[in-house]
């Protein structure tokens, strides 16, 4: 620990034994964080040009403006942070690759999720050689990655994003203060490692939703209500809305960001290339609700890390995730106490430790995750009408230009309540939602020439976490639950029967199931995953949760007894060795 | 006398030619529902905070042009939002004669049968949001132009009859054996044409150990209505001023001339005045009224006590929020969704028309969320007045949940 600081002076001071001329012009510069100070590092270690120059055209020859952008960062930021560099590179969030080789899978263009490296690989690709797929990520998707150009979003109604490592870590934007004889005073851009959530929220505010979702904000149906004063309220960008839904109970509880769950390893990656947004994420409920503590000294970042935030104590034990083994280092232990500290102030918390209660431990619930029980709802888009125009033009995030094809997206409707269960990528039962219902119409000349259509679920933590978890009831006798969609489940004569409510053929849809179901009641997978573990339960699992109804009708609580050996309880019922089989199965 | 005078002369200027042979159903038609449209009216009027409103289409006091409360806009907002429907109106009826609304023309005594009133023209009325439609299992779409879907065939948005897209959800199973909406609700001898049907006038041998044994006073419909529509805070403006702009996703506003008029207002670069019919008088009055939901939807319902002492499912008219603007741009009523401290919403007992063989599961009622979820109640979600029936007793929820319904409740789920 003490050797990183001593190392970051020694660094500091090599810098400092050659100052630059710039700052006897650029003066009034306001600093960057205690940690890239310019007086000493100067203006040319960051942004080239000719520092020892005197006169403007000579010190700005070859200068950045903006040195974290990607193309530039190994450069610059590189000379003290290529490591990093070399992650961010390879990272889901740069190149995009989960989403372009998911949309080619859904499309129908790959048999298989084809990892390619996303943005990079459609940088190249001339527009008329693209795919469907690889055009509709073009036209609509491209838009967030973090090495995006920042000033593309000039006047467009939408929040800017990209700019290579500021699109996370600025938290104070550039603002010109004054230009005096041509020479331009800055408000320098902010950097910091506290990322506000709202850097996050430019973008997760899409698809899953997550972002907005933690926060308690549902993408409505579009009505701008309330009015106010006449006017339209809960705008979140160009005719998008939302209203307010119970926000995730770290948000209400604690007011958390996402940087106090998500780790340096799962946002920046850790250098290997992953196919999806959960194979990079690094945390999980149970590193922190039941940590595993490691000495700190072990891990050089987690020391680094503290003192970056300045804010959170030194401590000698630290929780560390258990998929990566990379480090939380604001959940600690003392002798006594485990503490959470909020990353943005420092703020501590007491962590409240997952219970070894019967709910937990249940042989019959081993396979739930977390989120199966206590997401409260999630955000479902019901039919995604694909209109592809082949003669039109569209911008081209990419290639930022106008090209040839113009997609425009319809929807069926929304939902989010009872959030559907099925097995999710980690084979554990999840919520599920549709992503995406493509239902695809192109028209060349304004003429329908073509049409295809590709429904799918998919599973993730809809971050709407509550404490307290789904009712028995609301899983095991619940259609929309189990997958089946909206409609009458009942038992008759022991068997299942369901009368769904959705009408696709009369709705005009090319599908011949409801566009809520997921699966039948016999437990055929009418829709698909592009996981290869997820999928919705089979018959034999649709049997088995709504058999244990049956019980559950009159034993709704989860700590009696029959549940201690359910399969026991059972058999003892339907040999009638128990009070109520007698009088139940008469 | 007055009476004759009053309602009968006037009403027998627009029916002559019918009057002739049908001399005494001009004052059936006079008292009917159809005519005096006095159970939506009031209940809105009443909703919104006029107490002991009795009033008809005909006796519905003009527009009041100084408005402070919503008990002032009431009466505008009836006659430019919903009482485009109403028998002369000129959106359903293009005729002088006032009975061939829902009738058809015929010549002589042989041929009556051809004014038998069609489904066709019912539906032209009672669309969206009441029931009517729901008998074709069509559920409206919502207003934002991202819900002009799916496609059709032949790449085409969809047909809108009523001005609406619909979703299509399973319809009625009266409508699936071919029944029409006179089919049930005909006129007898001792029954005018607007009495409540009855389910057991036609299903008398009702077999199964429900129908018999607990669920006496509850209404059929209760149980064999697959689906109904929910509405949640139904959000009403009037603009007077020419704001277009933000309604441009919006456009639909289920009424055919207001979406015609945004659609002009918003291409042309002449500013439009903000104007809009009084479907009574037919003249252009100021302001535009917008609208927009929270959210609707198909699968909540919770029943209530039908003061015709059945327990009936509760329809929620409309969970108002008010807004008016006036023509300086002064906000002068925003956002009310109360008045004396009580929500603007009524709640009354209704039948939805999307009849299964198939009944609702014991739990869709024993387990229902919003029944017994007092939470729901206390957010504020169902506070507003209960008119023509009262809410569910606590003996009556306590019911749903008691030893005895589990008890005979398991024993259906184990029968083999």
């Amino acid at each position: 620990m003490k050797f990183l600081f001593i190392l970051f002076y020694f660094t500091l001071f090599l810098y400092s034994q050659n100052i630059d001329n710039c700052l006897n012009c650029h003066t009034n510069t306001t600093p960057i964080d205690s940690y890239h100070p310019y007086k000493e590092f100067g203006c040319a270690s960051c942004h080239g040009g000719d520092k020892k120059a005197t006169i403007k055209e000579k010190a700005h020859k070859n200068i950045v403006l903006n040195p974290s952008r990607l193309e530039h960062a190994s450069m610059f930021c590189g000379k003290c942070h290529q490591d990093i560099i070399n992650r961010v590179d390879k990272s889901i969030m740069n190149n995009m690759h989960g989403i372009l080789d998911v949309l080619k899978y859904q499309f129908k263009e790959t048999q298989t999720i084809e990892k390619s490296t996303g943005i990079h690989y459609l940088k190249k690709k001339p527009t008329e050689k693209q795919t469907l797929a690889e055009d509709h990520f073009s036209k609509l998707c491209a838009a967030c990655h973090i090495n995006q150009k920042e000033e593309i979003f000039h006047n467009t109604g939408f929040v800017k994003r990209g700019g290579g490592c500021v699109d996370c870590h600025r938290v104070e934007d550039v603002e010109k203060i004054d230009i005096q004889n041509d020479i331009l005073k800055l408000k320098h851009p902010k950097l910091s490692t506290k990322i506000p959530s709202s850097n996050c929220l430019k973008c997760h505010n899409r698809s899953n939703r997550i972002g907005l979702s933690y926060f308690g904000q549902f993408e409505s149906e579009g009505y701008g209500t309330p009015y106010k004063d006449g006017k339209l309220t809960h705008k979140l960008d160009k005719g998008r809305y939302y209203y307010e839904l119970p926000a995730d109970i770290h948000h209400t509880s604690a007011k958390m960001d996402c940087i106090d769950c998500h780790t340096e390893a799962g946002v920046m990656g850790d250098g290997k290339h992953h196919a999806h947004m959960e194979d990079a994420v690094d945390i999980s409920c149970k590193d922190c609700h039941s940590p595993n503590f490691q000495p700190t000294e072990q891990f050089g970042l987690a020391g680094m890390l503290t003192a970056l935030n300045g804010d959170i104590p030194y401590s000698k034990k630290i929780a560390v995730t258990k998929k990566k083994n990379s480090p939380i280092y604001n959940l600690q232990k003392n002798d006594t106490n485990t503490t959470f500290y909020r990353k943005k102030d420092g703020k501590a918390f007491d962590i409240s430790k997952m219970s070894d209660a019967p709910y937990h431990n249940s042989k019959n619930h081993e396979r739930l995750d977390c989120t199966a029980c206590h997401s409260s709802w999630i955000p479902s888009c019901y039919g995604c009408h694909e209109v592809y125009f082949k003669d039109r033009k569209q911008y081209d995030w990419i290639k930022h230009k106008q090209t040839k094809g113009k997609w425009m997206e319809l929807r069926s409707y929304l939902r989010y309540e009872s959030p559907a269960l099925a097995i999710g990528y980690n084979e554990k039962i999840m919520p599920t939602a549709p992503g995406c219902q493509v239902i695809a119409t192109i028209y060349d000349k304004d003429v329908k020439n073509d049409e295809f259509h590709s429904m799918a679920f998919a599973a993730w933590d809809p971050h709407t976490t509550q404490k307290h978890s789904r009712s028995c009831i609301d899983c095991h006798f619940n259609p929309q639950t189990l997958g089946l969609g909206a409609g009458i489940l009942d038992i008759k004569d022991n068997n299942i029967t369901f009368n769904p409510h959705y009408q696709s053929k009369e709705d005009g849809l090319p599908i011949n199931y409801p566009i809520d179901s997921l699966i039948s009641k016999e437990g055929k997978q009418f829709q698909s995953f592009s996981r290869e573990k997820a999928r919705g339960f089979n018959q034999k699992e649709v049997t088995k949760i709504v058999e244990a109804y049956k019980c559950i009708i009159c034993h709704n609580k989860w700590d009696d007894p029959i549940y201690k050996d359910f399969p026991k309880s059972k058999k003892l019922f339907y040999e009638k060795k128990t009070s109520c089989s007698k009088e139940i199965l008469k | 006398m007055i009476k004759y005078f009053l309602i009968l002369i006037p009403l027998s200027l627009f029916c002559n030619e019918c009057l002739t042979c049908h001399p005494k159903k001009m004052e059936q038609c006079a008292n009917s529902n159809h005519y005096t449209l006095k159970n939506a009216i009031n209940i809105t009027r009443t909703a919104w905070g006029i107490k002991d409103s009795k009033v008809t289409l005909q006796t519905l006091p003009k527009p009041n042009y100084n408005i402070k409360k919503p008990q002032d806009l009431v009466d505008d907002f009836l006659r430019r939002k919903c009482l485009k429907c109403h028998l002369t109106s000129k959106a359903i009826n293009q005729t002088n004669n006032l009975c061939l609304a829902c009738h058809n023309t015929h010549q002589n005594k042989i041929d009556a049968k051809k004014a038998k009133s069609t489904q066709q023209k019912c539906l032209k009325c009672h669309n969206n949001e009441f029931i009517g439609t729901d008998y074709l299992g069509l559920f409206p779409h919502d207003y934002d132009k991202a819900y002009r879907s799916p496609l059709t065939k032949d790449g085409y948005y969809p047909k809108r009859p009523y001005g609406i897209d619909f979703h299509h959800l399973s319809s009625d199973i009266h409508h699936q054996k071919g029944l029409s909406c006179v089919d049930c609700h005909k006129k007898s001898k001792n029954k005018s044409w607007e009495s409540k049907v009855d389910c057991k006038s036609c299903h008398q041998n009702l077999t199964q150990q429900n129908h018999k044994n607990y669920h006496d006073n509850l209404s059929c419909n209760s149980c064999h209505s697959a689906w109904n529509i929910s509405s949640y805070e139904l959000n009403v403006l009037r603009d007077d001023t020419p704001n277009y702009k933000q309604w441009k996703r919006l456009k639909v506003q289920e009424d055919t001339y207001l979406e015609n008029f945004l659609t002009k207002a918003l291409k042309t670069k002449q500013k439009l005045e903000p104007k809009m019919p009084d479907y009574l008088t037919n003249k252009m009055e100021d302001g535009i009224w917008y609208s927009g939901w929270k959210f609707r939807r198909w699968e909540n319902f919770f029943l209530i006590n039908s003061d015709d002492g059945t327990i009936k499912i509760a329809k929620p008219m409309f969970q108002y929020r008010i807004s008016y603007k006036d023509q300086n741009g002064k906000t002068i009523l925003d956002d009310l969704n109360t008045i004396d401290g009580k929500k603007i919403e009524a709640f009354v007992p209704k039948e939805p028309h999307t009849i299964t063989k198939k009944a609702k599961s014991c739990e869709m009622c024993h387990e229902n969320k919003i029944m017994l979820d007092k939470n729901l109640i206390n957010k504020g979600l169902f506070q507003g007045i209960i008119l023509k029936g009262s809410p569910l007793t606590q003996k009556q929820l306590e019911k749903l949940q008691s030893e005895f319904y589990k008890n005979q409740r398991a024993k259906i789920l184990f029968s083999q």
